[in-house]
C-alpha cells in the first residue's frame, strides 16, 4: 500500500510541475496576476515529491521485498545506513534521488531568491519543466515502483560489497547535489534569454547557488577519488576512466562559470561568456547522466546496459538544452556590449582562462567519444588511456597557472603594458626557478612535467606571497577568498607532480615468516588468520614493517561475501604526514607463497587537501559583495 | 580605415592559426596514445595496417584458458584464448578480484617474442563480463 502511495505522489508531483511550467509561460509577455500563486503550486509539487521519496526510504528500511527494486539491491543483513544507500546503488533509485535533488535545489531557489525580483516565476517554470520531463522518464521507462507480486522473496539480493562503504554511500549524493545545483544557473539564464530583455543582467543574484553547487561537486569528486584509493586496491587516486571523465567535464565548465560569476558585475563585456557557460555546465551534467546510464561506454562505474533508456535520456536532454541554445545563438549579437575586449586587460585574461577551460573540456570530450566514433564507423576497437590525458593536461595546467599569475597585475577595461605585467611577476619567477632547481637536484628527477609542475605551482605561491607583503606595506586589502582558492590550485599542481615523481611500488612473492626490503622498509610476513563476520569471511595477513624510526603492523585482507560469493581485496594503509605505506595481498601460489604488492604513495592525501582548500576559498567568497 | 581592417584580419588569422595548432596537437597526442583492442586471433594475424609491433601498447581480450594459470616468483602467467588462437601472458602485480580461469579478461601491454607482457589486468565489476566480439566467436 505504501509503495502505491509513494508511486502516486511521484506521479502527482510530475503533473503539478507540468502545471507550474504552463502557468509560467504568460509571464514572458506580461506581468500577470498568476505571479502570486505559481510559487505556491511549485511548493506543493516539491512537497509531494519529497513525501514520495521519504515513503520509498521507509520501504527500504523496513525490507519490503515486494518492491522489485528493493529486493534486487538490499538485504535484511545490511545495517540501516546501507539499506538507505542501496537506493542509489543502481539506475532507477539513483535517478529517483537525482530528481529529488533537482526538487531540493528548486525549493532552495524558492526560499532564498527574492520573489519580487524579475525572472523569479520564469526560472521556477523552467526548473519545473525539467522536473516534469525527468519524472516522466522515471515513471515511464525506469520505474523503481514495480511490485513483485503475488510471490515476493524473503530475502533481498544484497548490494555489491565494494559499495558497502561509508565514503561511497555519500559520494553519489554529494556529486548529484553538485551537478544538479547548476540547474539554477541554467534555468535563470534560459529564462533571461527567452524573455529577450537584455538591458540588465542581474546574474549576481544566483551567484551563491552556483558556488554551493561547485563546492558539492568538488567534494563529491574528491570523496570518489579517496574511496577508489583505499577500496579498489590499485593505490591510485585518478584513473581517467570514462565515467570519471564525464564528471570532470562539468567540473571544468563549472569552474570557468564560477570565475565569470565573480567578474560579471565588474565588467559587462563578458556577459555572452557567462550565459554560455551556465548552459554548458548543465548540458555536460546531462551528458554525463546519459553516458553513465545508457551503457554505451564500458566502465567500472556505469550502470547496467539499456540502450532504450539512453535514447530517452538523449531525447530529454536535447529538448532541455536546445531551447535556450536556440535563443542564445539567435540573440548572440545583442549579448555583446559595444566596447570590445582590450588586449591585456583583466577581461582579456578572463577570456583566455575560459578558452583554457574549454580546451580541457574538448580534450576529454574527444577522448571519451573518439573510441565510440571509431567503433561505429570503422569497426576498430580502441581505447584512450591515461597517457593521452596526462600529456595534454600538464601543459594546460601550466598555461592556466601563468595566465592566473599574470592577470593579477592587469586592470579592468584598459590594457596594462606587457612590460608592466611581466615585471610584476619577475621576482616570483626568479624565486620559483631557484627553488625548482633545488628540489629537482634533491629528488634527482628532471622530467619536464615535474619541473613544470614545481615551477608553476611555486610561481603561484610566491606571487601571492608578494601581493600579501605589498598590500601589508601599502595598507590595502587583499581578496583573501580568491587567494585561498588559487593557493589550493597551486597546491593541486604541486602535489600531483610530487606524487607522480616520488611514488613507487613493487610486487613480492612471500611465504609466512619470510622478509623483504622495499625502499627504507624491512618487512616481514608474520601470520595469516581466518575470521568470520556477519556477512563475509575474512583472510587477514599481518605484516610487520620496520625502518630506522618506526615499527608498525599492517593487516591487508581478502574477503569473501556470502550472498553473492564475491571476493574483495582490502588494502592496509599506514599514514605518515607526507606518504602512505600501502599494501595489498593477491593470489596464493601453488608453492604456498602469496603475491604481495607494496606501494609508497607520496602526497596523495595532500591532493585531496588541495581540493578542500579550493572549496574553502569558494565558500569564503560567498559573504562578499564586490570582487576584484 | 584600412589600418583597422588590416588589424582585424591579423587578429582573425592568428585566432585560426592558434586553434588549428591546438587542435592539431590534441589530435596528434590522441593518435599516439590510442590503445587498440585485439582478440588473440587478430593479434597473431599480424595485420600490418593495425601496426602491432613490440613498441605499441595494445589491449588483448579473451578468456583465461583453463589450467593455464601459474605463478613463479612474483611473475604470474596465464593464457588468453578466443578458442582459435592462444597467447601466453606474463604479468607482475596484483590480479583483480574477479580474475578466474574460464572467465573473460582484458590485459593492456606489449607483445614481445610471442609473449604478451601485461602492464595492467582489468578489473570488471561484473561477473558476467565478456570482452567485445568474443561471445559471438565462441559459439
Amino acid at each position: 500500500m505504501i509503495g502505491e502511495i509513494s508511486h502516486f505522489l511521484s506521479f502527482l508531483s510530475g503533473l503539478i510541475f507540468l502545471a507550474v511550467f504552463l502557468l509560467s509561460i504568460p509571464m514572458y509577455s506580461s506581468s500577470s496576476s498568476l505571479q502570486r500563486f505559481v510559487p505556491n503550486i511549485f511548493f506543493v509539487a516539491v512537497l509531494s515529491l519529497f513525501l514520495s521519496f521519504s515513503l520509498f526510504v521507509y520501504l527500504a528500511l523496513t525490507d519490503d521485498f515486494s518492491m522489485r527494486y528493493i529486493a534486487s539491491h538490499s538485504n535484511t543483513n545490511l545495517p540501516g545506513f546501507y539499506k538507505v544507500s542501496s537506493i542509489w546503488s543502481a539506475h532507477e533509485g539513483s535517478l529517483f534521488l537525482w530528481i529529488v535533488f533537482l526538487g531540493l535545489w528548486g525549493i532552495i531557489f524558492w526560499l532564498f531568491y527574492n520573489s519580487k525580483e524579475d525572472l523569479y516565476v520564469e526560472t521556477l517554470g523552467i526548473i519545473s519543466l525539467i522536473l516534469f520531463l525527468f519524472l516522466a522518464f522515471l515513471l515511464l521507462v525506469s520505474s523503481p515502483f514495480e511490485r513483485l507480486l503475488p510471490i515476493s522473496p524473503f530475502e533481498g539480493n544484497d548490494i555489491n560489497p565494494v559499495l558497502q562503504d561509508p565514503a561511497l554511500a555519500i559520494h553519489p549524493p554529494m556529486l548529484y547535489l553538485g551537478y544538479v545545483g547548476f540547474i539554477i544557473a541554467f534555468a535563470f539564464n534560459s529564462a533571461y534569454l527567452i524573455k529577450q530583455d537584455f538591458t540588465e543582467y542581474p546574474v549576481a543574484r544566483i551567484k551563491n547557488f552556483s558556488l554551493i553547487a561547485w563546492a558539492f561537486l568538488t567534494l563529491g569528486i574528491t570523496l570518489g577519488s579517496w574511496w577508489a584509493y583505499y577500496e579498489l586496491g590499485w593505490g591510485g587516486y585518478w584513473f581517467w576512466d570514462p565515467v570519471e571523465n564525464v564528471a570532470l567535464m562539468p567540473w571544468l565548465a563549472a569552474t570557468a562559470l564560477v570565475h565569470m560569476l565573480f567578474v560579471s558585475n565588474q565588467s559587462k563585456s563578458i556577459k555572452a561568456w557567462t550565459i554560455f557557460l551556465s548552459l554548458l555546465v548543465f548540458a555536460l551534467s546531462l551528458f554525463g547522466a546519459f553516458i553513465v546510464r545508457s551503457g554505451i561506454i564500458d566502465s567500472v562505474h556505469s550502470f547496467a546496459n539499456d540502450p532504450t533508456r539512453g535514447l530517452y535520456l538523449l531525447l530529454i536532454s536535447s529538448v532541455i538544452v536546445s531551447i535556450p541554445l536556440f535563443y542564445y545563438l539567435r540573440f548572440l549579437p545583442n549579448l555583446f556590449s559595444q566596447q570590445s575586449i582590450k588586449v591585456l586587460s583583466k577581461e582579456y585574461f578572463i577570456s583566455l582562462n575560459n578558452v583554457l577551460f574549454l580546451t580541457g573540456i574538448f580534450i576529454i570530450f574527444l577522448g571519451v567519444l573518439y573510441p565510440l566514433f571509431m567503433e561505429f564507423f570503422f569497426d576498430d576497437r580502441i581505447s584512450v588511456g591515461a597517457p593521452y590525458y596526462n600529456l595534454l593536461f600538464a601543459p594546460l595546467a601550466f598555461v592556466a597557472a601563468s595566465t592566473m599569475v599574470l592577470s593579477t597585475d592587469s586592470l579592468w577595461s584598459r590594457p596594462n603594458s606587457l612590460q608592466e605585467i611581466l615585471r610584476g611577476s619577475l621576482i616570483a619567477s626568479i624565486a620559483s626557478s631557484i627553488v625548482t632547481v633545488i628540489i629537482a637536484l634533491l629528488t634527482d628527477t628532471f622530467a619536464w612535467w615535474f619541473l613544470g609542475g614545481l615551477f608553476f605551482s611555486l610561481l603561484i605561491f610566491f606571487k601571492y606571497l608578494q601581493s600579501v607583503i605589498i598590500s601589508y606595506l601599502d595598507q590595502t586589502k587583499v581578496n583573501v577568498a580568491s587567494m585561498i582558492a588559487h593557493f589550493g590550485f597551486g597546491m593541486l599542481i604541486m602535489t600531483i607532480s610530487l606524487n607522480a615523481a616520488l611514488s613507487s611500488e613493487k610486487t613480492f612473492s612471500m611465504k609466512t615468516g619470510s622478509s623483504a626490503i622495499f625502499a627504507d622498509y624491512n618487512f616481514t610476513f608474520d601470520n595469516l588468520s581466518k575470521l568470520s563476520k556477519s556477512n563475509h569471511d575474512v583472510l587477514e595477513a599481518t605484516f610487520i614493517f620496520e625502518d630506522d624510526k618506526n615499527k608498525f603492523l599492517l593487516k591487508p585482507q581478502k574477503r569473501k561475501y556470502f550472498t553473492r560469493g564475491e571476493i574483495t581485496t582490502e588494502s592496509a594503509i599506514k599514514i605518515f604526514p607526507l606518504h602512505d605505506v600501502y599494501i595489498t595481498i593477491g593470489e596464493q601460489q601453488t608453492s604456498g607463497g602469496w603475491i604481495v604488492n607494496v606501494q609508497l604513495n607520496y602526497y596523495t592525501r595532500w591532493i585531496w587537501v588541495a581540493a578542500v582548500i579550493m572549496t574553502l576559498g569558494i565558500l569564503l567568497s560567498m559573504r562578499k559583495k564586490k570582487y576584484v | 580605415m584600412k589600418e583597422h581592417r588590416k588589424k582585424r584580419l591579423i587578429r582573425a588569422l592568428s585566432i585560426v592559426l592558434v586553434s588549428a595548432l591546438g587542435v592539431g596537437t590534441i589530435l596528434y597526442a590522441l593518435n599516439s596514445n590510442l590503445d587498440y583492442f585485439f582478440t588473440p586471433s587478430e593479434m597473431l594475424m599480424n595485420d600490418e595496417s593495425k601496426n602491432i609491433s613490440s613498441s605499441r601498447r595494445v589491449k588483448l581480450g579473451g578468456m583465461v584458458k583453463e589450467n593455464s594459470f601459474s605463478i613463479t616468483g612474483s611473475i604470474i602467467s596465464f593464457e588468453i584464448t578466443d578458442f582459435k588462437e592462444t597467447i601466453l601472458v606474463s604479468y607482475e602485480g596484483l590480479l583483480p578480484d574477479l580474475f578466474k580461469e574460464g572467465k573473460g579478461i582484458v590485459v593492456l601491454g606489449k607483445m614481445h617474442n610471442e609473449v604478451f607482457y601485461a602492464e595492467e589486468v582489468f578489473a570488471k565489476h561484473d561477473e558476467n563480463y565478456m570482452p567485445p566480439n568474443l561471445d559471438l566467436d565462441s559459439s
